[in-house]
């Protein structure tokens, strides 16, 4: 594969000018390789098949390279839901004995977050390929170990960062690095929801199973599970990592309601060496603001999750139908010409921004099971593609890696009160996205 | 000339030229063309447009028009066959807008008003005024004409789909938006700037406004009356013709609100739209029928 190719044939995925030795993750999704894999199948276990494992299951059921051989829950109810899709499926309650299953090829691992290490670590001892929910570890040591592991035995491994594959983080990514926005200076992440973040429990003794986010026991909250997602903006965007983390995190709400110990109020911010700040921020006492991830630039800004360009440049006059070209670049139609009686300059501040590709998919951020169209479906995709060849796309896993360890960098800042740098024996080779 | 080309949409090639004349700013933008065919257009379209801008223009002392304003009150002048047609073109909107549009709204009054200014001989292709002081013009009209001509010479080098702008108050549309059934030209709020008042959806067709200047100076002239028409509103017209929805835009902004809809019904196919717009960003739209 030529790395200067671009992903003109992802066309359906509307990434066309897209450069793939950006974005090598993306190999699979071109019709080359498509071909290389057609006619074949991925033999594919599952292990935790609850919402987030039967919400793959769908995907699952629409993607040509999958065959789900096995499934595997140690909760009976949630293990019948599932065989319902896959009615020929092998059922474990152990997910040992489905490693043992010689027909497993893949796994795909949507326990909670306290497992992940161990499941991932057992899974690559078995020879199995491993897609993983993230985040992808419990804690900074247990990442590390993962990561090591899976360099000694070269397995497959992917982490479930699916903005990696949506494409409008793609495009907007790769429009970041042409320096359509000049140089990154701010990057703001929020996810606020108004919900009590609890599951339905058929009886007490099942809580801390069924609601295991709420525990620290097994959850490191809304860090590792919201803003290990956005935590990839930054780095992706400036082609850098960040220098120091600090934050703040408190129960400030659903306290009232039950017994939970991990925080319901977070704030991050995240510091990289050029100076740049990252802010996470998530309250699920307060919807208002929904779900924002924004790259701020000198020159304009990119709103990631609507997919929009505003510029901060004033525009020159008759930009309105300078605009034009851009949109028919783009393949957008976007807010009208102006017209009037005569020329008024207009100021990038009032001007109405444009969508950076066509067909845009918003999502909400308000379901904790996934969305329709937010790249999860590519990523399985990609992972059954490199279960099928054995290959592990280039760049992917370190991506995963350090969303994961920021995100725990920044739980560990709030909990100890204290302004933390990664350190040393947790970095890995890093080769950002921006150096071309 | 400013000119730009972009094959970055392999589907699509675009090309935007834009350039200053007749006081204003002229921009196209098209798909269908290469690089090449796309410059060539432009540099031809700019030439034009500038003969025209000399031709018709009454402060240029060589232009045939400033010929025309110095001797046609003593003699009979010949003009050429453009010249001619433009001033024919005019004296029919004059009677088809009730006088509303009037090229000769710049002469000094006199005792007789200004009901007829010039007389136009079709054998011999000469202009008579038929008073002292009459001068003629072309400024409300050179527009829409030289935008006409545009289009004209757009679709003949057979651009797919093309969009020209003159100076924002008139707007022709070749084909559509690629990714979209139409092209889109928004109206801008009179008072809010930014914001859009009104969205006019142009497929083949074409659109012109008229009312205040956007610094707020009154410009337009009731040629009856010969004082400047004082309405804070904007008068939209939409049709096929670019020429006939200048031409209209002017007359039905000067023409009192009662005298609108009489007009109207002299041009089937336009439509037409007073556009209020208010301090806090509302605006009332009233579609000028021509039924009343
Ligand atoms: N990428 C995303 O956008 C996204 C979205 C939602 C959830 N997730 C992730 O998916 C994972 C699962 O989340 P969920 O919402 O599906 O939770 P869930 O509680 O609905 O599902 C977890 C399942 O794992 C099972 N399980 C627990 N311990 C087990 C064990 N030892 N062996 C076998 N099965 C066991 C539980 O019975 C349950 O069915 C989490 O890590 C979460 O962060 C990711």
């Amino acid at each position: 594969m030529n790395r200067k190719e671009f992903l003109s044939d992802c066309g359906k995925m509307g990434m066309a000018g897209v450069a793939l030795s950006l974005f090598p993750w993306l190999e699979s999704c071109t019709e080359k390789a498509k071909q290389e894999v057609h006619g074949e199948k991925a033999r594919i276990g599952i292990i935790g098949t609850g919402s987030r494992g039967v919400f793959h299951i769908k995907n699952l059921l629409q993607l040509q390279q999958a065959e789900v051989v096995a499934l595997c829950d140690n909760y009976r109810p949630h293990l019948d839901d599932a065989a319902q899709y896959y009615p020929k499926a092998k059922l474990y309650e152990d997910y040992r004995q489905l490693l043992d299953d010689k027909n497993v090829q893949g796994v795909i691992i949507a326990t909670p977050l306290y497992l992940h290490g161990r499941m991932t670590i057992d899974a690559m001892n078995a020879g199995k390929s491993v897609f993983c929910e993230k985040s992808m570890a419990f804690t900074l040591d247990e990442a590390l170990e993962v990561y090591n592991r899976r360099k000694e035995l070269g397995s497959v491994l992917f982490i479930g960062q699916q903005r990696l594959f949506d494409p409008k983080y793609v495009k907007a990514m790769s429009m970041i690095h042409e320096g359509v926005i000049g140089d990154v200076v701010g990057v703001r992440n929020y996810w606020y929801r108004n919900n009590d973040w609890r599951r339905e429990v058929p009886s007490p003794e099942l809580e801390r199973h069924i609601n295991w986010r709420l525990y620290r026991e097994y959850s490191r909250g809304l860090m590792t599970e919201l803003a290990c997602h956005q935590l990839q903006n930054g780095s992706w965007a400036m082609g850098m990592l960040p220098e120091k983390v600090m934050g703040s995190g408190s129960l400030i709400h659903w306290n009232k309601v039950d017994k939970r110990d991990v925080y319901d109020c977070v704030t991050a911010i995240f510091t990289y060496p050029n100076g740049v700040n990252m802010t996470f921020e998530s309250i699920i006492s307060n919807k208002h603001f929904g779900m924002g991830e924004q790259i701020l630039g000198s020159k304009g800004t990119i709103d990631l999750v609507t997919g929009m360009h505003y510029t901060d440049e004033p525009m020159p006059k008759g930009s309105g139908m300078h605009q034009l070209v851009e949109q028919i670049e783009r393949g957008v139609m976007s807010n009208s010409v102006f017209a009037g009686t005569s020329w008024a300059a207009e100021t990038g501040s009032t001007a109405p921004g444009m969508p950076i590709m066509p067909n845009v998919k918003v999502v909400t951020g308000e379901s904790s099971v996934g969305a329709e169209a937010d790249g999860s479906k590519e990523l399985v995709d990609a992972f059954l593609h490199a279960v099928i060849t054995g290959k592990q796309p280039e760049k992917v896993l370190e991506e995963s890696y350090y969303a994961t360890q920021f995100a725990l960098l920044a739980d560990k800042a709030m909990h100890e009160n204290a302004i933390l740098t990664l350190e040393d024996k947790y970095r890995v080779p890093y080769v950002p996205l921006g150096s071309r | 000339m400013q000119f730009q080309f972009s094959d970055k949409n392999p589907h699509h090639p675009v090309t935007y030229a834009s350039f200053f004349s007749m006081h204003t700013r002229i921009e196209l933008v098209a798909t269908g063309f290469t690089e090449e065919k796309g410059r060539e257009l432009a540099q031809s379209i700019e030439a034009e447009v500038k003969a025209m801008e000399h031709r018709f223009n009454r402060f240029d002392d060589t232009s045939p028009m400033s010929v025309v304003n110095m001797r046609a009150t003593n003699e009979a002048v010949t003009v050429d066959d453009e010249l001619f047609m433009a001033l024919e073109l005019c004296e029919a909107f004059r009677r088809g807008t009730g006088g509303y549009f009037d090229v000769a709204t710049a002469s000094a009054a006199t005792d007789e008003g200004y009901a007829v200014s010039y007389l136009l001989d079709p054998k011999k292709h000469t202009v008579k005024f038929t008073h002292q002081g009459v001068s003629l013009d072309l400024g409300g009209f050179a527009k829409g004409f030289a935008l006409e001509q545009v289009c004209r010479r757009v679709r003949e080098a057979g651009a797919e789909n093309a969009l020209i702008n003159f100076g924002n108050s008139s707007v022709a549309a070749i084909g559509h938006h690629p990714y979209g059934e139409c092209w889109s030209v928004g109206v801008e709020h009179t008072k809010v700037k930014g914001t859009m008042a009104r969205e006019i959806k142009l497929n083949n067709g074409a659109m012109s406004v008229s009312g205040r200047n956007s610094d707020g100076v009154y410009h337009i002239v009731n040629p009856i009356t010969g004082g400047l028409v004082a309405g804070d509103e904007l008068v939209i017209v939409e049709g096929r013709s670019a020429l006939v929805c200048e031409v209209l835009s002017t007359a039905l902004y000067a023409a009192p609100r009662a005298q609108r809809s009489v007009i109207m019904k002299q041009y089937e196919g336009y439509t037409a739209t007073e556009l209020y717009c208010r301090e806090g960003g509302s605006c009332e739209i009233r579609t000028i029928d021509c039924n009343k």
